[in-house]
């Protein structure tokens, strides 16, 4: 495995196929977190609004350089198509960026020996003298030789997994708009985050119960979703598809009960259905 | 050592620590060996060499050589190593890859590098049978070849890899066989002096799936009379005792015996490797046995600038007159203004 850092920018429009070049849609996420052969994990997060995809485009990047690992932002049409004032930062008050790369040392360079925190291997670029090495698709022992060897196919493996786990050490918490503890919790991920945040500051400006949580971290998820979810009477997650965050958190949290609203109509949510159905949710029809 | 002049190879300084596994008496070794010797007699770092592959059994090659490497996915080592050559425009970028591995699943990749001229050296292992799946016919099969997956013989014309190379507007194309050593280690070095995609063509042999499939031209008995060793700005001569050659008769090659005919050495064709029309070395990659020798050794080689030196010169040319010099006044270009 060559777990070289790659960003993958997905703009995601109505499927599948072809289907509706440059509608919106958000139908692309178990894509995104299992769409290839074999145990193959990758981070990815999702923007929010026109002016965070900058920032998202900028973490994307720092993730992949920092962890060797490919990363997939996920967006969609109606993010890639929208706008909005967008203060321009300056590039010197970004963060740095500092890949793994090897240092040079006496001893024989192991390709596949890892960091002992994040667990990535030691990047040493084509050219760089006494260190040619061979990576590619076939799975290898730490020192690089092709290998068939049962436990160490597993053992590989788990390590990948870990490592995409790792990045997870400057992933923030999950934000909730409103009190950490209502009725309903709003659930949304990525480009819905526009009609959920305008629907639910309407309904607590109408004295209901609501708060909103948005996910832009979706692989690894934050580490306090469960403390948060927990506070909340009724969860429902809103999304542009037939439920797949839904079931993301389905598999990752079992014990919240998950309602869902769901629009495949290469449109957005209007702020109208949100509230529609976020009442009709609490007053427990 | 920073002094490229000083540097002496052997070429077991490119063998790898890996353990070979092609079978016994598979081409691909005499191949290996092959490239190691060119390599040695390069003068490069050993480390500038970055070798890409595909997929298939000649895919394993990267793995063989003690230098970067990178055993990439099925047919998209063209892709892997245009990046590489495109980024790292010092590095002597090598791509490995068979003939189902480049003209099926990558034939479109490898059209588009060699169309661009990039300088990557690109080693084709023809073998005529997908060998690593053990024994599909593949896009270079003869028609009528009974495979596993033609159990009644193909029925498909077969690519020539010299006549997708130059109908791809390549500009660098040799042939050569798996077992002569001398004669691909000077192709290797060549093509790797040579600015730009160099195609070599590979005749290899698979002792277990397509058993002898070059025999025919590459035997040791046959082979003085039924190849032909091309050498640039020399006649176009062959056979056991250097008496037959080839002449356009027409608007074709034809195979003449010298001394017949009053036919003498001054009227064959003299090889120009660099002439930019490739009328001739379209047909010369195109001769097949029984009615022509096989053409070996440089078929084409024209000086042609390279997409990485575009790519380079491109850049610096426009950012020699553009006002945006970093990435703060490209966000502050076009339509911004402050909120105050």
């Amino acid at each position: 495995m060559a777990e070289l850092p790659l960003v993958v920018v997905n703009v995601q429009r109505g499927g599948s196929s072809t289907g509706l070049p440059a509608k919106t849609e958000q139908a692309d996420l178990m894509q995104a977190l299992f769409g290839r052969n074999g145990e193959c994990p990758v981070v990815v997060i999702a923007a929010s609004s026109p002016s965070d995809c900058f920032d998202f485009a900028f973490e994307a990047s720092r993730i992949a350089l920092e962890h060797m690992t490919p990363v997939i932002l996920l967006t969609d049409g109606y993010l890639g198509n929208g706008s909005e004032p967008w203060c321009i930062p300056e590039m010197a008050d970004l963060p740095e960026i500092k890949p793994p790369f090897v240092k040079k040392s006496d001893e024989p360079y192991i390709p596949y020996k890892r960091d002992d925190k994040r667990l990535t291997w030691f990047w040493a670029i084509a050219g760089t003298p006494g260190m040619e090495h061979r990576i590619g698709g076939l799975e290898k022992t730490i020192k690089g030789t092709v290998s068939y060897v049962p436990e160490n196919h597993e053992y590989m493996v788990k390590i990948r997994e870990e490592k995409v786990a790792r990045v997870v050490e400057k992933v923030p918490d999950l934000k909730v708009y409103g009190k950490d503890s209502a009725d309903l919790l709003v659930v949304g991920w990525g480009g819905v985050y526009g009609h959920l945040i305008t629907a639910v500051r309407e309904l607590q400006s109408e004295g209901y119960k609501v708060s909103l949580a948005n996910f832009n971290y979706i692989k690894p998820l934050p580490q306090n979703v469960r403390e948060v979810f927990g506070k909340f009477r009724k969860i429902i997650v809103c999304e542009i598809n037939l439920g797949q965050f839904a079931s993301y958190l389905r598999m990752n949290f079992q014990e919240f009960t998950y309602h869902q609203l769901n629009k495949i109509q290469g449109i957005p949510f209007t702020v109208k259905e949100i509230k529609d159905n976020c009442i009709k949710l609490l007053e427990g029809k | 050592m920073t002094d490229t002049q000083l540097i002496q190879y052997s070429p077991k300084d490119f063998k790898s620590d890996q353990e070979v596994r092609w079978c016994p008496g598979c081409g691909d070794h005499a191949i290996l060996s092959s490239v190691q010797k060119a390599l040695s007699e390069l003068g490069i770092p050993k480390e500038k060499f970055t070798f890409v592959s595909g997929i298939g059994c000649s895919s394993r090659f990267p793995y063989y050589m003690n230098t970067y490497g990178f055993h990439g996915i099925h047919g998209r080592a063209s892709a892997i190593a245009s990046g590489v050559k495109i980024a790292n425009p010092d590095l002597s970028v090598w791509q490995i890859t068979g003939d189902g591995d480049a003209l099926a699943i990558g034939g479109n990749h490898f059209i588009h590098t060699v169309r661009r001229n990039i300088d990557i050296n690109i080693i084709l292992f023809n073998n005529e049978i997908y060998a690593l799946t053990k024994g599909q016919y593949s896009p270079t099969s003869t028609k009528g070849l009974v495979t596993k997956t033609s159990p009644f013989g193909t029925l498909e014309e077969p690519f020539s890899v010299g006549e997708l190379v130059i109908g791809a507007k390549g500009k660098f194309f040799a042939r050569t066989f798996d077992t002569n050593v001398a004669l691909s280690t000077r192709i290797y070095i060549e093509a790797a002096k040579h600015k730009g995609t160099s195609v070599i063509e590979v005749l290899q042999n698979c002792v277990i799936f397509n058993n002898g499939i070059h025999d025919i031209v590459t035997d040791k008995e046959v082979r003085d009379d039924r190849t032909i060793i091309l050498k640039h700005g020399e006649p176009m001569i062959f056979g056991k005792d250097n008496r037959s050659g080839l002449i356009l008769d027409g608007l074709k090659l034809k195979v003449v015996s010298i001394g017949e005919n009053d036919i003498t050495e001054k009227d064959l064709l003299v090889h120009d490797a660099q002439e930019s029309n490739p009328g001739i070395h379209y047909m010369l990659a195109n001769m097949r046995y029984p009615e022509y020798p096989v053409a070996l050794g440089i078929i084409r080689a024209v000086p042609w600038p390279t997409c990485e030196t575009a790519v380079e010169t491109q850049i610096k040319d426009i950012q020699k007159d553009s006002e945006i010099k970093n990435m703060d006044a490209l966000l502050n270009s076009g339509s911004v203004w402050e909120v105050e």
